[in-house]
C-alpha cells in the first residue's frame, strides 16, 4: 500500500515514535476553520517539520486511516466544549467512552460525528494515543474569517500541541 | 397505532448534514408532509464573485468533504467553458480517473456506513464491527483505496490541490499508475464477498415512479461529462439545463426545491442507472443482474444497490483508463494548457455522488467572477424525497410509531443526502397529538 506517512523518530526530540496532527473544519464556516487555520500555522514552524500534518477538511470517517499505523494522533478542531467562547481544551481521549458521555461536540465531520468515529477506532482496536485540542466556537456561520476571540487563542492552542508532541 | 400523529424526526441521523422531517397524520391521513433544510445555502455562491479564475474550484473544493472532487471539478469545467480553456485528453482522463474514486470512496461510505446499519437492523456502523466484522473491513479497505487513488491523483484524499483549471499542477508518475492498478485489481474478492451480503439484505418492496435526470454520454457511463439526459425523453446541452430544471423557493426551506418535466425529479445512482446502465461495464451488470436491479427500477431504496454496482463499474473502468493512460505515456507537456483570461459564462455539469451537480459563473474580461450560480444535487431530490413520503407515509401508517419513523429516515437515507453542501445538521422528532 502506498503510503504518505512522514516518519518522525524519538531522536528528532520527540515523545513518540510516529506522530499526526490532523486540522479538521471547513475554513468558509468561520470559526469552525479553526483546526484548518491552525495547522496551516503549524507548517511555518521549524519545531513541526519532521512531523505529518494533514488538512482533515470535513471528512471524519477517513481519521480511522490516519489513526492506524501511528502511535499519537493530535486532532486540532471547533469543539462545542459547553465552556465559554475561545475556551481551549486538551481531551485526552483514552477513555472514548469519557468523551461521548461529556458530549463533547465536533463541529466540523460532514459523515459520521466525531464521537462515532472515536467509537469506531475503538471497535477496530486501533490503540492510537488520541488527544483533541479544542476550541469553543464564537460562530459557524458562513464567513472565512475566524471572530477575534477566537484568532487570539492560536499560540495557545499551538502551545497545547507542542505539550502533546511529548509523552 | 393511533390514527392522529404529528411526527417530526429531528435529527435524521446517518446523513451528511442536517434537517427535519415534520409529518402531520389526522385520520389516517397526511396532512401535512415538510422536508426542512434550516440554514442558507448561497453563501458560496457570493464567496464566488470577484474572485480570479484560479480561484473559484478551492473555495468549492471546501463546499463538502465528500464531495470535494465533484465541486472542484463542476468548478474547474464551468471556468474552462467560459473562459474558452480546451484541456488536454491526458488532463480528460485523469480527471475521469480521480472522479471514479470520489464516486467510490462516497458510495461505500453510504452503502456500508450509513445505510447498511438499517437493514441489518443496529443502530450505527460501530454494533457492525461485532456482528458483521468482514463488512466493516471491507469498507475500511475499500474507502481507504479510493482516498489512496485521489491522494495520488490530487495530491490529497480531501479537498485535492492538483486538479486546478487548464489541467493538472503535478502529474501522477506511470510508477504509481501501476501501483494503483495493482491496487484496484486487488479489490475484487471484497465486492464478492460483499454481494453475498447485499443479497440477503431485505429491501422495502415501495415503488413511485418519478422523472430520472442524469448526465448522459454516447460512450461513458456518464460521471464526469455529458448532455443533460432524463427520462422523460428530452436531452439537452448541459449549458443549457436552466431551459428545463427550474427552481423555486419554497416557505419551509432555504434550499430551493427544484422541476423539469413534471413537479419532481429524481437525481444520483438509481437515476443514473436508470437511464445509463447500458453503458456499465459488464461485469458491473453481472452485479445489477444479481442484486435484482434492473431498468427502471421506480424503488428510491435501491438507490443503495445502484450505488454498489457503480462502485465496480468505477473500479472497472479504471483500470481501463489506467492502460490507456500508460499506453500513451505521460507526457508532461500536456499537464496545463495557458489560460487567457477573457470574459464568457460557462456552466459546468458533474455527476457528483448524490447526483447531477451544477456549477454556473460569469466571468469579466479581467477573468473574475461577476455571478455564480450553483444546483446542488440534494437540492434537487428535495421535492422528490417530499412526494415519496406522500406515497409511502399512507402504506406504513398501520405500523407502530418507531416503524413509521425508521421507514421514514431510510427513505431520506437512501438519497444519500448531503444537507452538508448546503447546509449543517438534519433533524427528525416524533410526537403524537
Amino acid at each position: 500500500m502506498i503510503s504518505s506517512g512522514k516518519k518522525i523518530s524519538k531522536e528528532k526530540g520527540y515523545g513518540w515514535t510516529n506522530i499526526r496532527i490532523v486540522g479538521f473544519g471547513n475554513k468558509f464556516r468561520s470559526d469552525d476553520g479553526i483546526g484548518i487555520r491552525v495547522i496551516k500555522e503549524l507548517e511555518k514552524l521549524e519545531f513541526f517539520k519532521d512531523i505529518e500534518i494533514i488538512d482533515g477538511g470535513t471528512s471524519g470517517i477517513d481519521l480511522v486511516f490516519w489513526a492506524k499505523n501511528c502511535e499519537k494522533i493530535i486532532i486540532i478542531d471547533a469543539v462545542d466544549t459547553g465552556e465559554k467562547i475561545g475556551d481551549v481544551v486538551n481531551i485526552k481521549v483514552d477513555d472514548i467512552e469519557e468523551f461521548v458521555r461529556k458530549d463533547y461536540r465536533s463541529l466540523s465531520l460532514h459523515d459520521l460525528n466525531l464521537a462515532d468515529v472515536l467509537k469506531l477506532i475503538k471497535a477496530l482496536k486501533i490503540n492510537t494515543s488520541i488527544s483533541i485540542i479544542g476550541i469553543k466556537p464564537k460562530s459557524i456561520d458562513f464567513g472565512d474569517k475566524l471572530s477575534p476571540e477566537v484568532e487570539r487563542k492560536i499560540p495557545a492552542i499551538i502551545s497545547e500541541i507542542k505539550k502533546e508532541t511529548h509523552k | 397505532m393511533a390514527k392522529n400523529l404529528n411526527v417530526k424526526i429531528s435529527p435524521v441521523s446517518r446523513v451528511e448534514g442536517h434537517g427535519d422531517l415534520i409529518i402531520n397524520i389526522k385520520d389516517k391521513k397526511v396532512e401535512q408532509l415538510t422536508f426542512r433544510i434550516p440554514e442558507s445555502p448561497r453563501f458560496f455562491e457570493a464567496m464566488m464573485v470577484g474572485r480570479k479564475y484560479d480561484e473559484p474550484s478551492h473555495i468549492a473544493s471546501r463546499i463538502c468533504g465528500i464531495c470535494s472532487v465533484a465541486h472542484t471539478c463542476a468548478s474547474i469545467k464551468a471556468t474552462e467553458k467560459a473562459l474558452g480553456i480546451i484541456p488536454s485528453p491526458q488532463t480528460i482522463s485523469l480527471r475521469k480517473l480521480v472522479y471514479h474514486h470520489e464516486n467510490v470512496q462516497s458510495n461505500v461510505l453510504h452503502v456500508y456506513f450509513l445505510a447498511a446499519p438499517d437493514f441489518f437492523g443496529v443502530g450505527s456502523v460501530i454494533p457492525l464491527v461485532e456482528t458483521h466484522p468482514e463488512v466493516v473491513n471491507i469498507a475500511l479497505r475499500t474507502k481507504k483505496m479510493a482516498n489512496d487513488m485521489i491522494r495520488i491523483i490530487g495530491g490529497r484524499a480531501v479537498h485535492p490541490i492538483r486538479i486546478v483549471v487548464g489541467g493538472f499542477t503535478k502529474l501522477p508518475t506511470e510508477e504509481e499508475m501501476v501501483q494503483m492498478k495493482e491496487m484496484l485489481q486487488g479489490s475484487y474478492p471484497d465486492f464478492e464477498e460483499t454481494l453475498g451480503v447485499l443479497k440477503t439484505l431485505n429491501i422495502p418492496d415501495f415503488e413511485r415512479e418519478t422523472e430520472y435526470i442524469s448526465i448522459n454520454d454516447p460512450v461513458d457511463y456518464a460521471l464526469y461529462n455529458g448532455n443533460i439526459k432524463s427520462s422523460d425523453g428530452w436531452e439537452i446541452d448541459d449549458q443549457n439545463y436552466l431551459d428545463k430544471i427550474n427552481e423555486k423557493i419554497v416557505q419551509h426551506s432555504t434550499s430551493k426545491h427544484c422541476w423539469a418535466s413534471r413537479d419532481a425529479f429524481m437525481v444520483g445512482a438509481l437515476a443514473r442507472f436508470n437511464n445509463n446502465h447500458d453503458k456499465l461495464t459488464d461485469n458491473a451488470k453481472r452485479y445489477a443482474e444479481e442484486l435484482g436491479l434492473k431498468a427502471p427500477c421506480y424503488n428510491p431504496f435501491m438507490n443503495n444497490i445502484a450505488q454498489f454496482v457503480e462502485i465496480i463499474h468505477s473500479v472497472d473502468d479504471s483500470i481501463r483508463l489506467i492502460d490507456e493512460i500508460l499506453e500513451e505515456g505521460i507526457d508532461k507537456d500536456k499537464a496545463m494548457v495557458d489560460i487567457i483570461p477573457r470574459a464568457g459564462r460557462g456552466v459546468g455539469v458533474v455527476e457528483a455522488p448524490r447526483g447531477l451537480l451544477i456549477h454556473d459563473y460569469t466571468y469579466n474580461d479581467r477573468g473574475r467572477v461577476e455571478k455564480a450560480n450553483m444546483i446542488i444535487p440534494t437540492g434537487m431530490n428535495y421535492a422528490n424525497i417530499e412526494k415519496d413520503m406522500d406515497a409511502m407515509v399512507p402504506t406504513v401508517i398501520d405500523k407502530s410509531e418507531d416503524e413509521i419513523r425508521l421507514a421514514c429516515e431510510m427513505l431520506i437515507r437512501a438519497y444519500d443526502p448531503c444537507i452538508s453542501c448546503s447546509t449543517h445538521f438534519l433533524n427528525v422528532k416524533l410526537i403524537n397529538k
